[in-house]
């Protein structure tokens, strides 16, 4: 068997063995395990109580299928899930770092990516379980409703976000390896985004003079094909427009996230700092 | 018997960088100012032996351990590992290495000494039965059969070093490296590990274990083979019998003027 398919045939081996460590050290910690799924019902309360003030059919929601309260729900759930992409990787480096584990899974025969992607599939599994339940909570108990549902939509949207995410994630984890706190993206990406790419409210209320900044902005697209392939009941055509600005940002971001990776990896073996924090 | 030596290095050079303060930085932006942890190290160890790598403190010990199990790329020169240029083929060293670090923090406290295992050992590529085997093995190896399902921050400074020992040796690596493994242990407990190194791992076993230590007791009680690091060179290997003249002088005299001399002239 070559070493590359070996590799290959071990990669599900490896990968769940982080996942049931993760679990099992979670576990030790029961208290923070139990209050982060609390969080979520009373985020859900929140953001009811909240709509209550917006009037049903205000027209910058027309187009999300016009309920703020889904409009709200949809967004915060999906733009958690996404900075859990974009902020997994670097908070695994940095975790290891200060830790002192990640020279011990350097050491081993798996690969660099591999004890990254691995380190932080707990953390994105359990966001993606709490993005689920975010959105069962408000639709079994606070009257949340989905328009016609547009799969392939929402699965066009999904991959490419997440890859989109991924990316800026590796990219702040190559930032992280080597200068060891701080990573610009995530932290531009995560500021701006919050206010800018329409997570709470529509971009269509930001003064014009500012809003060409959240279409450079790629949760723009996401929460903005998210919403009308969950909400508002709308055909493929309709979402094609935020499914090729996502693959723009993939073309761009994806090949300079590996690329600055290798090169991060390369430097903090030359300067002997892969384990420094 | 195999030709190929355990470790070889040749002409090997590691520079690292030296931090620079702001003020430092904006007069000179584009100096590069660097300190010489090896400089231009040759060494060759055989197989089957405690090979003990003396050194004072900042002599170059952990920098050579580190580019031997790939965490640390090299300047210039080459070293290789089983025949493996660890620059090129990281991949089969570290299948062929066990860095045992002697950091208890590389461990995760709140899981069992076996579920540390567990974990490690899928990241060998060992899985099932044979991954259960394999951790019971080197858990009877390191005797901590008994205290496997105890957390390991439950652990004493003693066992947790060999629990390191035990991660080490899950691939079955042919060559182990160890890095002050008696550091912070009480007398008996360094002895142990003395013993264990050399009785169980290399005559038991036929492993090679490489030794960085700064303790000239423990080097001459165990090792095989020693070398002395100065400045980031070997100033001088051989058996602690063949360096002392038999006993006519003491390893301590010999080290210490190892250490003092001068850089050898390439």
């Amino acid at each position: 068997m070559s070493c590359r398919s070996r590799t290959m045939t071990l990669l599900p081996g490896r990968l769940s063995a982080f996942l049931l460590r993760d679990f099992r050290e979670a576990l030790t910690y029961k208290f923070s395990f139990i209050s982060s799924f609390v969080g979520i019902l009373l985020s859900s309360a929140t953001f009811y109580f909240v709509a209550k003030l917006v009037p049903s059919g205000t027209p910058s929601l027309g187009p999300f299928g016009g309920d703020y309260f889904s409009f709200a729900v949809v967004g915060v759930a999906f733009s958690s899930l996404l900075g859990m992409f974009q902020e997994g990787l670097p908070a695994v480096v940095r975790g290891a770092q200060v830790s002192g584990t990640l020279e011990a899974l350097l050491v081993t025969p798996s690969s660099i990516p591999t004890v990254l992607f691995g380190s932080s599939l707990y953390s994105v599994l359990l966001q993606v379980f709490r993005t689920l339940l975010h959105l069962g909570v408000a639709l079994a108990f606070f009257g949340m409703t989905f328009g016609r549902v547009n799969g392939p939509g929402v699965l066009s949207v999904g991959v490419l976000t997440v890859l989109c995410f991924l990316s800026v994630g590796i990219l702040s984890a190559s930032f992280i390896l080597v200068y060891k706190t701080g990573s610009p993206f995530g932290w531009i990406l995560g500021t701006v985004s919050g206010l800018l790419g329409g997570v709470v409210f529509p971009v269509a209320l930001l003064p014009p003079w500012i809003r060409w900044v959240s279409s450079l902005l790629p949760v723009t697209y996401a929460l903005d094909g998210m919403r009308k392939s969950l909400l508002a009941s709308a055909g493929f055509a309709e979402v094609l427009p935020d499914i090729a600005a996502l693959a723009v940002f993939n073309i761009i971001l994806l090949p300079a996230s590996l690329l600055a990776f290798r090169m991060a990896v390369r430097k903090a073996k030359k300067d002997g700092t892969l384990s420094h924090f | 018997m195999n030709p190929t030596p355990a470790i070889l290095a040749e002409n090997l050079v590691k520079r690292y960088p030296v931090f620079r303060g702001f003020r430092d930085l904006v007069r000179r932006p584009f100096e590069r100012r660097t300190t010489t942890a090896l400089d231009g190290l040759d060494l060759r160890v055989e197989r089957g032996r405690v090979f003990c790598l003396l050194g004072p403190n900042g002599a170059g010990k952990t920098t050579l351990i580190k580019i031997l199990a790939t965490l640390v790329l090299p300047d210039g020169g080459r070293a290789s590992v089983d025949g493996h240029d660890v620059e090129r083929h990281p991949g089969p060293v570290k299948n062929t290495v066990g860095y045992a670090i002697n950091d208890e923090r590389s461990f995760y406290w709140r899981l069992t000494g076996r579920q540390n295992l567990e974990f490690f050992g899928a990241l060998y590529g060992l899985r099932g039965p044979a991954r259960d085997r394999r951790i019971d093995e080197v858990l009877r190896l390191t005797r901590l059969e008994a205290a496997a399902d105890l957390r390991f921050n439950s652990y004493s400074t003693g066992m947790r070093q060999m629990l390191a020992f035990a991660r080490a040796l899950l691939a079955d690596a042919s060559i182990l490296l160890v890095d002050e493994p008696t550091r912070s242990l009480d007398p008996q407990a360094a002895d142990r590990i003395g013993s264990f190194l050399r009785g169980e791992l290399v005559e038991g076993k036929g492993k090679t274990v490489f030794w960085a230590t700064h303790d000239l007791a423990e080097a001459a009680e165990f090792a095989h083979e020693i070398a002395v690091i100065g400045r980031g060179r070997i100033r001088l290997q051989g058996t602690v019998a063949s360096l002392t003249g038999e006993g006519r002088t003491s390893l301590r005299q010999v080290y210490e003027k190892a250490v003092d001399d001068p850089p050898v002239s390439r």
